[in-house]
């Protein structure tokens, strides 16, 4: 799961990971989504941009 | 002392703090982080948890949530009249229950005081899929965050020193600094070189700019000059949205004056002064 | 003191005596069951 809060700085970037990663998808720059997203510091940014989600990779067992 | 805010709104202020020393403008600055109170999450109990996260994992994540505080309403844990036991007074109770498959959200807390809701309802707290089951309760306290990072009321919260500029005659508008300058805050004008208008309260006091002036083969020494005004300083506070930034900056005063009231009693009852 | 463990395989419940395998299915993998009690936890 995405991180509640960014490790450096403590804002709530778990919020903006929806929309983030769809319109990732979609194609756009993520640059650009980022800066939509309020998200000004490089801490913040790379929360989202590095993240690895592997919750449905984890969920099939048990 | 006088403080002039550049910009005030309830996630983030800028501000000039003038006529302080630098001791001062420090503890204002670790008032605001560590001595204002906030509510977070302290106490999980879990009645089930199926889903694919520990229930360590759940009880940090859940610890994390900001949680909008109404200090009229509460007190801090330390000063409470039940010391630190967990009242009405100091606390509030969630409860949640889910069952997959769906995302639970922060939202999805149900509380027990409807003014005391997470901040923002779209927090993801785990991914549910079909089966999986999460029932828990959750004890949010007021606290500093001089006890755990959680209870900080500020994101960013620090203060540099007001820069200040100054170009000499020796100046040939050669443009260098201007090229030098990260900030951007440097442009020619006419045949010298001058700060861009309202920019010069973002200079970081870098330097790279008497570098660059250096480099041109100027001389000994550079045309422009960077320096600090000692006593003024420009805040940045943004908060986690627990509070707003105006009560965050006004508790963290009281705090000060408070702490420093009691020791002026304290020395005044050592020296046996007490009487003024 | 005998805790339930669940069969990886037909997902029935098994006591462990003394070989670690399901004696419906022979599978060797077992899950260890969550226990009923509640779990106090300090949110940090």
């Amino acid at each position: 799961m995405i991180p509640v809060r960014c490790f450096t700085c403590g804002k709530t970037i778990s919020t903006a990971y929806e929309e983030f990663k769809q319109r990732q998808s979609a194609g756009e720059d993520p640059k650009k989504i980022l800066d939509d997203l309020g998200l000004t510091r490089y801490c913040c940014r790379r929360m989202l941009l590095t993240h690895n989600e592997i919750i449905d990779e984890l969920n099939p067992y048990q | 002392m006088e403080i002039q805010f550049a910009s005030l709104d309830d996630a983030a202020s800028r501000f000039t703090l003038s006529g302080a020393s630098p001791a001062f403008a420090n503890a204002l600055r670790r008032a605001m982080i560590a001595d204002v109170p906030t509510l977070a999450i302290e106490d999980v109990r879990i009645y089930d948890n199926t889903s694919a996260l520990f229930d360590e994992m759940l009880a940090h994540r859940l610890g994390l949530i900001p949680i909008t505080t109404d200090l009229t309403a509460y007190q801090s844990r330390d000063a409470c009249s039940c010391n630190g036991a967990g009242c009405p007074a100091c606390s509030v109770t969630f409860t949640l229950s889910a069952e997959g498959p769906k995302v639970v959200v922060s939202g999805d807390l149900i509380p027990q005081d409807p003014k005391a809701v997470p901040v923002h309802a779209a927090i993801p707290i785990v991914k549910l899929v079909k089966g999986q089951k999460l029932v828990l309760e959750a004890k949010a306290v007021v606290a500093t965050g001089k006890e755990h990072a959680k209870w900080q009321p500020t994101l960013v919260c620090g203060y540099k020193n007001h820069p200040v500029i100054t170009i000499g005659d020796t100046c040939d508008a050669c443009g260098m600094c201007v090229d030098e300058c990260p900030r951007e805050i440097l442009t020619v004008k006419g045949k010298k070189v001058a700060v861009a208008a309202g920019k010069l309260s973002e200079c970081s006091l870098c330097r790279l700019c008497e570098r660059a002036c250096i480099s041109t083969g100027i001389g000994e020494e550079p045309a422009i000059k960077v320096s600090a005004e000692p006593d003024r300083y420009i805040f940045v506070v943004e908060s986690d949205g627990s509070l707003p930034v105006k009560e965050i900056i006004k508790r963290a005063l009281k705090h000060i004056k408070g702490q420093s009231d009691e020791l002026e009693h304290k020395i005044r009852e050592i020296s046996g002064d007490d009487k003024k | 003191m005998a805790s339930s463990y669940k069969c990886a395989r037909c997902k029935q419940k098994v006591e462990i005596d003394v070989n670690v395998r399901c004696p419906y299915c022979g599978h060797r993998i077992l899950f260890k069951e969550r226990g009923a009690a509640i779990k106090e936890l300090k949110a940090r």
